[in-house]
């Protein structure tokens, strides 16, 4: 213990910097990996926290088991009440409305990632029972009177601010009957149910509610309070059951958390990305943690050596430093916790943003950080065991040398013959394919680093060709000095290696998100402009009667008008499952003259299958259900309709990511025949050629825009706001390339600072020979930028490779079958970022190098 | 008592395609309280004998017998307890821990062994006074000069009592005047403390120190003296370069 704190804690103490560039891997590595894990709970928690808060104290809630009903009858109050159990049953109505004197477009409901963002959201309900369930924080005013007829209103503090309503203000509100007036009489905290619909939220009585909305005697939701009896998780289960079974299946009776679940799951592979990025960034921190011990050990040989002849044994040498490592890991992880704890606070917001859900305090999960504590100290000491070894490998003879000799291991000579049977098994694996989807992604994870091994352990071969067509290019930047700078990357081949290999890393990493991102954007594109095809949108918040169809068509400068009706409908899978799927039904006789579908099959024929849908009792399916389920065309999928179950064949498979992709296609006469339904969610309108989409927009809202609360937005406005939606999504992954290349340029740094340090003496002598300090910080520049360049070219091929597997194990995960598009833009920032990043870091160690006092130097030792 | 014993010891490197007898059926032996000095040209093998005695090195042929223990049979953990328990060493360039005290540097080979420090206190302090660093206990390597350092170096070959004290070149990195202080402190470990010790040097004033000199040439003994006590310093450097001399002609 004596020796371990003399020699341990002194050695990391007399190289500081040293040791902080080693931590600086491992706490980056471990912050990101934090930050991730806690920005994913975080996410989840704010979902499940907001359907709790949503219903308060009540444990179980009613709906309609039917989602294309609107509600059910408030009679079954009644029912439920005498359930034993049962303290309190709450009956809500839940509207999404507007308030008629601000129609703006940013107040359209838009779903991404699951999220709904825009709009009012009302609750009707009964003043007296719903304070039993939901705790409403009044901050000025008063809550609802106990008269449910009267036009008194409810609104969240913060909305009511930014919409200008003071509490005893007059509001419009939209409804089917009209605008009608409110009297603001309280305003609640954004706390609780306040945070419903992020704030923009309001209650109602509710008899107002049924009567203003066109609902009379309907509920939408009953939340229930159980007696105490039934608090146990038990008790609670068997209470659902019981009234489940007592309401029939036309209801569900369900926990309100369990809202929360399809959205969490909606968010999961988006996290499993988020993941496996973290995890690259820690593989490259350890790299970096590799590189400095493998120095320190170069660096400390005649110490070792000395310890050896005065008789510490090759086990004793070995463990020293693994525990320095340890120690090292230890630090290291703690203050990575610290930083990822400061990251998750940036990440959540950004996640909150994309959400359009306040995250509240992130959520420090102990196993979270439990796990990234552990793996940052055990991937420290894991990368720090080889160099351990080759410590205790270090002969006694070498203390009696003036300096250590770093002869090039058996890796750096012989290793390009593993490393390129890593990557054609690699590459073989990925080619052939012959594995399930469920392996595939897992081996897909294993190829990723199985071809970063593969690189890493070609480079030393390939470093003598690169610097020597490399070589006049440096001359020509630097110099004379830069052709130096340039031969000099051979020669501490092992640091070198890793420090390219870091920056190949990061290269790759930035062209894996960038090709993902720019694919999957690509294919978001190409959909979005044929899902919002047309020039115009018009949708109301209060449901399109059909004949509003024809009165659009009158329009002057319309030529055609397209609905479409969105619906929640219940596939019986033919395991037995069954499955919530989107239905968007389209009038297929207009539906080609506005905009058009993206065929997945491009051999498909768009007439013949619109055709197809027309006949009826056919419907299309996305990618993503065709790529999970296996479906193709000419298949059936069973769904369940208003008049029981019934096939439908699938004509065609599309691209479309509404819902995640979980969404079908179907015809307007199905709509109607099967599912009861005659209104329009939206309509999309083309207008005539010669005609100014604007103008007609601007005539358009003049005729009907009041009349009908209608919202006409212009296609380019959506499309525009949905892919600043997206660009919100990729940042997160850029910001982890980021960070892996921040790693790969203190890599540098560290490798750099070594190779001056170790040729003090030589700089010294060329300085005595008549190099000037400029010319020395040239040498070590073009040094820098050799590893930058060879770095950047490889991660450049990797990186490319790799986009292309993440697509793969993508498809095999969400069954997004994603058009691969070559990220030029990608190509570009990640070399320069890769030469800029080596430049920069070697600034310090080329000043060091360059101020260094020539007879210093000589006499260095 | 033999302390030490080389056999027919036989060294040789493979230098590109040529071989290099570094030592060529060197017998030779060191008893208990001599202090003996290797001397030789550079290239002659002194250094690789010295390799070969403390067990740093295993030879190409024959054997170094090291208290008792034959060498080239020992795997290395077993030399390595060999040297721990049997020899100290002293380099030219001391290798003393930077991040270490002048006592810690000393107290080293203890602690490598896992013993408790404090029962070698006294032990300590008797090193210090003989190397004359008693005021200078605390400090660390890069407070100390080349001198002080290499006496350093010297206390914490000694702290162990082992068998064998074998410098390589110990005053090759100092000037002549702390050169001597070196030696004289060599000296006295040997009278005072019964210490056996084997120097290299090509340093003929720093063999003057030795009870018996030990030539060495194309990696062969050539020739041996034996110093004695009533010859004064003069007599001995005399003695020492007459048979430099002869051994160059």
């Amino acid at each position: 213990m004596v020796l371990s704190r003399l020699l341990i804690f002194r050695s990391l103490r007399s190289r500081p910097t040293r040791v902080l560039l080693s931590a600086f891997g491992i706490i980056l590595g471990v912050a990101s990996m934090l930050a991730i894990g806690i920005t994913n709970l975080t996410a989840l928690d704010s979902v499940t926290r907001l359907f709790k808060n949503t219903s308060g104290n009540a444990s179980l809630m009613i709906v309609s088991a039917d989602s294309t009903q609107r509600g059910f009858s408030e009679r079954v109050l009644r029912r439920v009440e005498n359930i034993p159990g049962v303290a309190v049953a709450i009956p809500t109505i839940q509207v999404k409305t507007l308030l008629a004197e601000q129609i703006s477009t940013d107040q359209i409901d838009l779903s991404f990632f699951g999220a709904s963002m825009g709009g009012l959201t009302l609750y009707g309900i009964d003043p007296e029972l719903d304070i039993r369930a939901r705790t409403y924080q009044i901050s000025e005013g008063r809550f609802l009177s106990n008269d449910h007829t009267t036009n008194e209103i409810v609104l969240v503090k913060s909305y009511a601010d930014q919409e200008g309503i003071g509490l005893g203000d007059w509001v419009s509100i939209l409804s089917p009957k009209g605008a009608q007036r409110f009297r603001v009489v309280g305003l609640i905290t954004k706390d609780g149910p306040g945070q419903i619909n992020n704030g923009a939220f309001g209650v109602i009585p509710l008899k107002t509610a049924q009567n203003v909305f066109d609902r009379p005697g309907y509920a939408d939701q009953i939340d229930i309070v159980v007696s105490s009896a039934y608090s146990s998780s038990d008790a609670l289960e068997s209470l659902r059951l019981d009234i489940q079974e007592r309401l029939g299946k036309d209801y569900a009776v369900i926990y309100p958390a369990s809202q929360g679940r399809r959205m969490a799951q909606m968010l999961g592979s988006y996290q499993i990305g988020l993941n496996f990025l973290s995890g690259i960034a820690l593989f490259v921190g350890a790299f970096l943690i590799y590189n400095a011990f493998a120095m320190t050990v170069v660096e400390r040989t005649r110490e070792f050596g000395m310890l050896r002849t005065v008789g510490m044994t090759r086990f004793q040498v070995t463990r020293q430093v693994v525990i320095e490592a340890f120690v090292l890991g230890v630090l290291g992880s703690i203050l990575g916790v610290g930083l990822g704890i400061f990251l998750a606070r940036g990440l959540s917001r950004l996640m909150g943003i994309m959400m359009n859900q306040e995250m509240g305090t992130i959520r420090i999960d102990p196993n979270v950080l439990a796990t990234s504590l552990l793996v940052g100290v055990t991937v420290t000491v894991l990368a720090a065991l080889i160099p351990a070894w080759q410590a205790g490998r270090i002969s006694p003879l070498e203390a009696l040398r003036i300096r250590g000799t770093g002869r090039d291991s058996w890796l750096i000579v012989h290793g390009w013959s593993i490393g390129l049977g890593l990557l054609l098994v690699s590459l073989v694996i990925l080619i052939l394919n012959p594995f399930p989807y469920d392996v595939q992604f897992r081996l897909g994870s294993l190829v990723v680093f199985a071809l970063f091994g593969g690189a890493t352990l070609i480079l030393p071969a390939s470093v003598s060709l690169w610097e020597q067509v490399s070589r006049p290019f440096m001359r020509r930047i630097y110099g004379n000095s830069g052709r130096l700078g340039s031969s000099n990357v051979q020669r501490a081949k092992l640091r070198t290696t890793l420090t390219v290999a870091a920056l190949m890393i990061g290269v790759a990493m930035i062209l894996i998100v960038r090709g993902m991102t720019e694919s999957f954007s690509g294919d978001l594109k190409e959909w979005i402009n044929a899902y919002i095809g047309g020039d115009l949108y018009v949708s109301s918040s209060v449901g399109l009667r059909r004949d509003i169809a024809r009165r659009l068509e009158s329009v002057e400068g319309v030529t055609a008008v397209a609905p479409i009706r969105y619906l929640d409908v219940k596939w019986l899978k033919p395991d037995g499952n069954e499955q919530d799927l989107s239905l968007m039904a389209i009038d297929p006789a207009i539906h080609g003259r506005v905009t058009s579908f993206v065929f997945s099959d491009k051999a498909t024929n768009p007439r013949m299958a619109m055709q197809h849908l027309a006949e009826g009792d056919t419907v299309f399916i996305s990618s993503v259900i065709s790529e999970k389920y296996g479906l193709k065309e000419g298949d059936v999928i069973r769904l369940r309709t208003h008049i029981g179950t019934k096939d439908f064949r699938v004509a065609a498979v599309v691209v479309d990511f509404y819902n995640q992709g979980q969404v079908i296609e179907g015809s307007w006469g199905d709509l109607r025949r099967y599912f009861r339904v005659n209104d329009a969610t939206a309509y999309m309108i083309k207008v005539k050629d010669g005609y100014d989409v604007q103008e007609v927009q601007n005539r358009i809202d003049a005729l009907y825009g009041a009349r009908d609360r209608l919202i006409i937005e212009s296609n380019q406005e959506i499309k525009q706001r949905i892919s600043q939606l997206m660009d919100q999504a990729f940042i997160m992954f850029d910001v982890l390339a980021l960070i892996a290349m921040l790693v790969a340029s203190l890599g540098v740094v560290n490798t750099l600072t070594m190779n001056v340090i170790e040729r003090t003496q030589e700089i010294g002598m060329l300085r005595s020979v008549g190099m000037t300090r400029w010319q020395v910080v040239g040498m070590v520049l073009a040094e820098a930028g050799l590893m930058g360049l060879i770095g950047g070219i490889f991660g450049l091929i990797l990186g490319v490779i790799l986009s292309r597997i993440f697509m793969i194990s993508m498809t095999a995960m969400s069954g997004y079958n994603l058009t691969y598009v070559f990220p030029v833009q990608g190509v570009v920032v990640g070399l320069a970022i890769a030469l800029f990043v080596s430049q920069i870091a070697a600034i310090l160690p080329a000043r060091r190098a360059a101020m260094t006092p020539i007879l210093d130097a000589i006499h260095y030792e | 008592m033999t302390v030490v014993e080389a056999k027919n010891l036989h060294k040789r490197y493979q230098l590109g395609k040529h071989v290099v007898n570094a030592l060529d059926g060197v017998n030779f032996c060191v008893e208990k309280g001599e202090f003996v000095a290797i001397m030789g040209a550079s290239g002659s093998g002194k250094s690789t004998l010295l390799h070969l005695l403390g067990g740093l090195d295993k030879p190409s042929d024959g054997e170094v017998i090291l208290a008792g223990k034959r060498l080239s049979v020992l795997d290395d953990g077993q030399a390595t307890l060999v040297r721990r328990h049997n020899v100290g060493f002293v380099f030219q360039f001391y290798n003393l821990l930077p991040t270490l005290t002048a006592e810690e540097n000393i107290m080293l080979p203890i602690l490598i062994d896992g013993k408790d420090p404090r029962y070698y206190e006294q032990r300590l302090q008797t090193l210090l006074e003989l190397v004359g660093l008693s005021d200078r206990r605390r400090h660390k390597p890069d407070q100390l000069s080349g001198g002080e350092q290499q006496r350093v170096a010297l206390a914490r070959a000694l702290i162990t009592e082992p068998a064998i004290v074998l410098a390589d070149e110990p005053t090759g990195n100092l000037d002549s005047k702390t050169g001597v202080l070196i030696m004289e402190l060599l000296r006295r470990s040997c009278d005072q403390l019964s210490q056996t010790i084997v120097v290299v040097t090509h340093d003929p004033r720093a063999a003057t120190y030795a009870d018996r000199i030990v030539f060495l040439k194309d990696g062969q003994i050539k020739v041996e003296i034996q110093l004695k006590h009533n010859q004064t310093p003069v007599q001995r450097l005399r003695l020492v370069m007459k048979t430099m001399a002869k051994l160059e002609a």
